[in-house]
């Protein structure tokens, strides 16, 4: 278990309310391997048991069944939390503090003692851009400096494990891609970042692999690059005769006439340069010829949409 | 320890940042320095007495508040704001979070005591041409009452909403001041019967005893005559301290099993 920053084993966290009938499972046999210094994002639709999990992770509440456990501990020992950092979504701070006096109040908590603790507290700081503002309230402070304030408190301790809830949610696109840069620096220093996003986009760029949750059941888990695969070349020709439509039919993949032009969808290169040699051979025009590359969210809302029809 | 009076900073920075908690506290301290103009009002009953029970009263009342107020949301409002989540994912224990936060609580209270006192001692002066001892040993007093009402509300906010917690915070501080007096009477009483008795024994013993720590107004305890006043004040003390243990304890065993 020791390569593992991140472990559970048919993790189920059930909510019966005093009034209701049915008890909910927003997590249900969960079953997650997370790897040091990978970035692993944690997806899902609203609801999905995301914040569930990490709130057990952290031993913020407690799971009804299964086991988890962090760095190799029991999720929730707080011996264990000198090594790792959350950041929860929209995260709150005592606002009549200023930045440096947040950063030293959850210092304190770290046992980081002085004359380090200001140390830290300064380097931290200039390291998220935030030294001018360093003696400014909080309740001053914009969403993307509070954002910046919530990642230097993450890594006060100098973590093995950073647990980032919707990290760039509701950030304007400079502090977004700041607060992304920050996490792949992260990355190139080893860390272990586990990352519950709905900026697909920022966890198919950052992340190593992804598991997607859905209704607290977790429906798919990989590589990026292996959960993406499969994507296709789209082809457009112009001036097709129809004797040469035939046999672009017989080479597989979708073919399909709009407005006089032949449009072909392949799922590898090999074969469009098969049809690109009949569609010249035979007298037409190649108009375009574009790779179509799946993405998070294609994958993403296949994954959800077809866990509703199931 | 080091968490827990980082905890117990931050809660006192906050609450002293509190508008409503201020409010009190300002019109508390104009009401305690305008006291000796009441004086034309004390008909018979003396100058000295009327001055430092109204001054006793007014800071009872604003200690009540502010204990109140400050404590009711203190659990809940981190816990609806997250910021619990932030402290809990350090390494803190649970019992650090709450000892910092009982510990932030009587420290605002012992400002806001210090801050009443000071006025009430230069006001009582100006007044009466001299310190009164007295107003020392009351102060101390309804600040151990405040303190152990503070450690009340912070046990109901544990497991209670804040609204609740007003309501049975503020039902145990009433009747915690008047059981005893009510057990009194009725134990004179021949007539009343064990099934009545025995429930307001119960009570007696169980609910926290407010009405101790009012032994220095005179007009509230007419009749109180002691025969070894710092026994009484030390017993007294030291009954709030322990009442306050207990609740904290029983305050940490409840926020360990609590989901947030």
């Amino acid at each position: 278990m020791s390569d593992l920053a991140i472990k559970t084993v048919n993790l189920t966290k059930r909510y019966s309310g005093l009034w209701s009938k049915q008890p909910v499972d927003a997590v249900k046999n969960l079953n997650l391997e997370v790897h040091r210094g990978e970035i692993f994002g944690f997806l899902g639709p609203n609801g999905a048991g995301k914040t569930t999990t990490i709130k057990v992770l952290l031993g913020i509440i407690y799971p009804t069944d299964g086991e988890a456990y962090v760095l190799g501990k029991p999720a929730g020992d707080p011996k264990n939390h000198h090594k790792i950092s959350y950041l929860p979504e929209n995260p709150y701070f005592y606002d009549y503090m200023t930045g440096r006096e947040i950063l030293t109040f959850y210092a304190r908590l770290f046992g980081i003692a002085e004359p380090q603790r200001s140390k830290r507290v300064n380097e931290l700081l200039e390291r998220v851009g935030l030294s001018r503002a360093a003696d400014q309230p909080l309740r001053t402070y914009s969403k993307g400096m509070q954002q910046r304030i919530g990642l230097a408190q993450c890594l006060l301790n100098d973590p093995e494990l950073l647990i980032l809830d919707e990290p760039t949610a509701g950030l304007d696109p400079i502090a977004h891609i700041d607060i992304r840069d920050m996490i792949l620096d992260l990355r190139n220093q080893g860390k272990t970042l586990f990352i519950s996003s709905h900026q697909l986009s920022d966890v198919e760029r950052v992340c190593d692999r992804v598991a997607i949750l859905n209704r607290g059941v977790m429906v798919q888990l990989g590589r990026i690059e292996e959960l993406l695969a499969g994507g296709h070349v789209e082809l457009i020709a112009d001036k097709v005769p129809d004797n040469a439509v035939e046999p672009i039919k017989q080479l597989g993949g979708k073919v399909s006439l709009h407005d006089g032009r032949l449009i072909v969808e392949q799922p590898d290169n090999g074969t469009v340069d098969r049809v690109i040699d009949i569609v010249r051979s035979a007298g037409g025009h190649i108009i375009s010829v574009k790779p179509y590359r799946r993405t998070l969210e294609d994958l993403f809302v296949e994954t959800i949409q077809g866990g509703k029809n199931a | 320890m080091n968490a827990t009076f980082a905890i117990a900073g931050a809660t006192f920075g906050e609450a002293v940042r509190k508008r409503i908690l201020m409010v009190i506290l300002l019109v508390a301290l104009l009401i305690i320095l305008i006291s000796p103009a009441f004086e034309p009002f004390a008909a018979g009953r003396g100058a000295r007495t009327l001055i430092i029970s109204f001054g006793f009263g007014v800071i009872q009342l604003a200690g009540t508040f502010i204990a109140i107020i400050m404590c009711t949301g203190m659990i809940p409002t981190e816990i609806e704001r997250r910021t619990i989540y932030t402290i809990l994912s350090k390494p803190v224990q649970r019992y650090q979070f709450v000892l910092g936060k009982f510990f932030g609580a009587v420290g605002t209270l012992a400002f806001m005591y210090l801050m009443m006192g000071i006025v009430f001692l230069i006001a009582s002066r100006l007044a009466l041409g001299s310190f009164d001892p007295q107003i020392v040993k009351g102060l101390i007093m309804f600040f151990f009452q405040s303190s152990l009402l503070a450690a009340v509300v912070l046990f109901f906010s544990t497991f209670v909403s804040p609204l609740v917690n007003y309501f049975l915070s503020g039902g145990v501080f009433l009747m915690g001041n008047l059981l005893s007096s009510f057990l009194e009477t009725i134990q004179r009483n021949p007539d009343v019967t064990p099934i009545t008795r025995i429930p307001v024994q119960l009570l007696t013993v169980i609910l926290p005893n407010f009405a101790n720590f009012n032994v220095q107004n005179p007009i509230i305890n007419p009749e109180q005559v002691l025969t070894d006043e710092v026994a009484y004040l030390v017993q007294t003390i030291a009954y709030a301290i322990v009442y306050m243990a207990l609740l904290i304890v029983a305050s940490m065993l409840i926020f360990n099993q609590r989901e947030m």
